[in-house]
């Protein structure tokens, strides 16, 4: 008999709406450093929210962590990028041809060694991006019992350059052999306490969950064959946004069976196994409907602002004009009332993305995620704590993470 | 009063429901067969309840601690307790719940945290950089530097609204000729090290700038605002001093080098943009400072050879301060540049202690010259 725990999601709309216009505005008024913290308070209602058989997740990390992380992390890229961004422009200048003479190529090369700073930084979005998983699951705790990841970034970003260069060469067919190989190297260095998390499964088994997006590509392949071969132009166009729009929803559909198949293959201490049950279309409507909604939240707040802005002017008799020659009190009161505005509905919009969209799809996410053979985990004891965590201090230079 | 609450040791992942006892011995009384002696008691002013919690139907309580591996200067243990009265009740009892313990020296360690990553990154962008940028400078070919110099300006271009190359490139032969003249005449008895390609741009804006390899524009409104051809020369003579200088090709290395470090230290949060031009500008100008005093330096230097007075330099920066208030697109011009009044004095002090001077070009000359974009 195997015990089963169903993940459930507690957290509401309004707590987390006003959580987040609280931290922004805090950002707002400490110029930024603020932050770190406005980040880690939102993760700790995200998480406390999370629950499993009652019993919630815990996010332990603080914001004067993270801001120390991220000091040591801005030193360390700003000496890195500074010079490898210069060595890399200058090698780039050589490049340069004389635009009246140039050539094709030489134009291709010229546009090359512009882009080319954007591999200095590659790597080291890799290197964050690992370092960031890490820190976050060094910071999680379920029972009192703490996850943690082994310290191997740089073994992720070589493999991740190998498997991506890979994916691009064979223009995306070997996209799921680098999903599944990249979050196998993630898993199989996760720990929940003393027990070690394992990814099993083949990366053969994510080829259904492709299906649309070689549905999509098959019609864009079918769209540029019509255009090339009996000039039916207007045909080849319908079928081209027929395709790249099968192919965005194609591409959600991936990551959501991915994510369902990688976690139902994913099994703790070789006893305990999970199960996922996200829905694509959950998962897409979500977003849909939150677009929708922010997008006539922010056409109507804006007109709204530029027509209050617009009668005001009016009414306390001020035009442009008139603000020049002289009666600034009435145009200072307007240009505050339309900064104050403007930013009244970012903050709005911000937190309207995280209430609708964002905290949604964890909720639906986190409700269809099952533990099987739950029983064992009371025998999972304690690991010790990751002191030398950077508090993800790159994902924060380099502002990578999203929303939480 | 008992009550129940769910207990986690922090050492393993055993759920143990522990009976409560809110005592008046001001601890609360954790009770259960499993618990060392069987009995935990926790004192009121040492609990603290976890911060930012989604769930108001529970409580989770832990302990001050005096010093821990995790981030936060709380105990391992866990309690988390279920139940309005009863979170009402603790909540009534226990005076530091909500209270953030902050570890000895935290202080010190911000500020000696901080201090460092400033110097180190101001090191990084007014020492390590321009330094950088200075090498590189010095050590690449004319040819390459003057390939970049012309898509410069083509981009430049592109900018100001040329679709075309040379839409905007005002020519005709005697304005043509006129610069020529202009420029035969200052470099008569000054060398340089570059061929100096002088274009006129057809644009309004009072401006000029030189580009990576003796690429110089001149754009239609300083020609327009400028009253004498001397005007004209005093500016063209600034722009051949940053062409000399490389400052150009200096400046283009060192904004590669620091693209996004200053958007790395502001973040992206709202109003950030705002706070990220204000920086970006105060670091141009810092660094260009320098160099905009040099160069007048020198075009005070070519034209006093040239026997071209800078009385028309003095009047170009007086007009120029006089267009400040009015002409919102003209901090192009002077953000980066010294107080004009003051380059203005400079100018006519310099222009005291010169002999005998005529105009850089003749009348007939600067009229053809004016008319170069009709």
């Amino acid at each position: 008999m195997s015990a089963q725990i169903q993940g459930r999601y507690h957290g509401k709309g309004e707590p987390l709406f006003w959580l987040y216009i609280k931290t922004a505005l805090l950002t707002m008024v400490k110029l930024g450093i603020y932050r770190f913290w406005a980040k880690t308070r939102i993760r700790k209602y995200i998480w406390s929210a999370t629950s499993a058989n009652e019993d919630s997740f815990e996010y332990t990390g603080t914001g004067l962590e993270k801001f120390l992380g991220f000091l040591v992390a801005i030193v360390i890229l700003a000496i890195y990028l500074g010079i490898v961004q210069m060595v890399l422009f200058f090698a780039g200048l050589n490049l340069f041809m004389d635009p009246e003479t140039a050539s094709g190529a030489d134009i291709v090369r010229q546009v090359a060694a512009i882009y080319i700073t954007l591999f200095a930084v590659m790597p080291l979005l890799l290197f964050a991006q690992y370092r960031a998983r890490r820190y976050k699951m060094a910071r999680t705790r379920w029972r009192g019992i703490r996850f943690g990841m082994e310290n191997a970034a740089w073994g992720y970003v070589w493999r991740a350059i190998g498997h991506y260069f890979l994916t691009l060469i064979t223009l995306g067919i070997l996209a799921p052999r680098a999903s599944f190989y990249l979050e196998k190297y993630m898993t199989d260095r996760t720990w929940y306490g003393d027990a070690r998390f394992e990814q099993d499964g083949k990366w053969t088994a994510l080829y259904p969950a492709m299906k649309h997006l070689f549905i999509g590509a098959g019609f864009i392949i079918v769209g540029v064959a019509l255009a090339a071969l009996f000039e039916a132009i207007v045909a080849a166009i319908l079928l081209s946004i027929v395709g790249y729009i099968w192919m965005i929803v194609g591409a959600v559909y991936y990551r959501v069976q991915a994510f369902n198949y990688l976690t139902a293959h994913k099994v703790l201490d070789d006893k305990i196994g999970f199960y996922s049950e996200v829905k694509t279309s959950t998962v897409i409507f979500t977003y849909i409907v939150g677009i929708l909604i922010i997008g006539a939240v922010s056409s109507i707040a804006f007109t709204a602002l530029f027509v209050v802005g617009f009668v005001g002017a009016f009414v306390t008799g001020m035009s442009f004009e008139a603000s020049l020659s002289g009666s600034m009190v009435g145009a200072v009161a307007l240009a505050i009332f339309g900064v104050v505005g403007y930013i009244a509905i970012l903050l709005t919009l911000g937190a309207l993305s995280l209430v609708i969209i964002v905290q949604p799809i964890i909720a639906h996410l986190v409700d269809g995620v099952q533990v099987h053979g739950a029983e064992h985990l009371d025998d999972i004891t304690q690991r010790s704590a990751d002191l030398g965590a950077d508090a993800e201090g790159f994902a924060d230079a380099l502002d990578i993470g999203g929303a939480i | 009063m008992r009550e129940v609450g769910r207990y986690y040791d922090g050492a393993t992942g055993q759920r143990l429901t522990v009976d409560l006892e809110l005592t008046d011995a001001g601890v609360m009384r954790l009770l259960h067969a499993e618990l060392e002696e069987g009995v935990q008691e926790w004192p009121y002013d040492q609990m603290r309840a976890l911060q930012d919690q989604a769930r108001d139907d529970q409580l989770v309580l832990s302990l001050s601690a005096q010093r821990s591996d995790d981030s936060g200067l709380i105990d391992t243990v866990r309690l988390t307790v279920v139940g309005q009265a009863l979170i009402r009740d603790i909540k009534a009892l226990c005076p530091d719940l909500d209270k953030r313990d902050v570890a000895r020296g935290t202080g010190f360690k911000v500020v000696t945290r901080l201090g460092m990553a400033v110097v180190a990154f101001c090191m990084m962008i007014f020492v390590i950089l321009p330094a950088l940028a200075n090498t590189f400078a010095s050590i690449i070919p004319i040819e390459r530097e003057v390939a970049y110099g012309k898509s410069v300006v083509r981009n430049m271009e592109r900018i100001f609204g040329g679709s075309n190359a040379g839409d905007l490139t005002c020519s005709s032969p005697k304005g043509d000729a006129a610069i020529a003249q202009m420029l035969a005449r200052l470099t008569s008895r000054t060398k340089t090290e570059y061929d100096l390609n002088i274009a006129v741009m057809d644009h309004e804006m009072v401006n000029a700038f030189a580009a990576p390899g003796g690429q110089i524009v001149l754009m239609r409104g300083l020609i327009e605002q400028a009253e004498s051809a001397d005007e004209v020369a005093a500016v063209l003579a600034h722009e051949i001093a940053h062409v000399e200088t490389r400052d150009p090709t200096r400046g283009a290395l060192r904004a590669a080098g620091t693209a996004g470090l200053l958007s790395m230290v502001v973040g992206d949060f709202t109003g950030g943009g705002v706070a990220l031009a204000m920086a970006q500008w105060v670091l141009d100008a810092s660094y260009t400072r320098e160099a905009e005093a040099q160069a007048d330096l020198y075009a005070r230097e070519m034209l006093g050879r040239a026997d071209v007075s800078t009385a028309g330099m003095a009047r170009f920066f007086d007009s120029l301060d006089g267009l400040k208030g009015e002409m919102p697109d003209l901090p192009i011009y002077l953000s980066s540049h010294p107080d004009s009044l003051e380059r203005g004095e400079d100018a006519r002090a310099f222009a005291q202690d010169q002999g005998t001077t005529t105009p850089v070009i003749t009348d007939r000359e600067w009229t053809e010259l004016r008319a170069i974009c009709e």
